[in-house]
């Protein structure tokens, strides 16, 4: 891992697009501010995690699994 | 209509977390219409990959997410009318025990098919809410 070390308002550089900007650094808390295209998706790591998570687990029912599941229906409005 | 018969096939540009390559997707009727669940299978070659999803509004009639703006852009929604909103279903067993996540919707351009899974850092929502409570 490369490690930088940077203060407040000083900024990182990812490829030509991406800059990391250190906006404040408070106790063991640090604000960061990310300016990136569109294209690439900035995330929590932790956030991400969870979902790659849930999406792995969610992926491919079995058949059997859908057949009951096709049965099942919302509960009435109240 | 169906959501199957609305948005045959969709396309995310981006993936999935977790399946980051896989592209084309095709919505299909899980059951008869009555079911409120469609299977969304990938149409990417080599890929053996489908999910459950459902229209969140009818196990969660009190969910609205809010869409980040980044989201919006990148799939071109010019209004809230232009987006159909979908959640994956993790299947239980027994089947009264799947949940849905709702931590990362899957946000549909009606329109253009474009389509991406939101992540919703800091809303309060989990990636395994019970769609039946018992």
């Amino acid at each position: 891992m490369l490690v930088l070390t940077r203060r407040a308002n000083q900024s990182i550089m990812i490829g030509a697009d991406v800059v990391v900007t250190v906006l404040e650094v408070r106790g063991d808390q640090v604000r960061i501010g990310i300016d990136a295209p569109r294209s690439i998706s900035v995330h929590r790591e932790e956030v991400f995690r969870e979902l790659e998570a849930a999406n792995r687990a969610a992926a491919s029912p079995g058949s059997g699994a859908l057949e009951d599941l096709a049965a099942l229906r919302p509960p009435p409005r109240r | 209509m169906t959501i199957s018969e609305e948005v045959p096939e969709l396309h995310f540009a981006g993936g999935l977390p977790g399946f980051p390559d896989v592209r084309r997707f095709v919505l299909v009727q899980l059951g008869d219409e009555t079911s409120p669940f469609s299977v969304l299978r990938s149409l990417d070659d080599g890929v053996d990959l489908e999910f459950v999803v459902t229209h969140p509004g009818l196990f969660f009639p009190d969910y609205e997410p809010e869409i980040d703006d980044d989201t919006a852009a990148r799939l071109e929604l010019k209004s809230a009318d232009d987006a159909l909103l979908l959640v994956i279903v993790t299947v239980g067993d027994p089947v009264a025990s799947s949940t849905a996540n709702l931590l990362g919707p899957i946000v549909v351009n009606r329109h253009t098919r474009a389509a991406a899974q939101a992540v919703l850092g800091n809303s309060g929502y989990a990636t395994r809410e019970a769609l039946v409570h018992s």
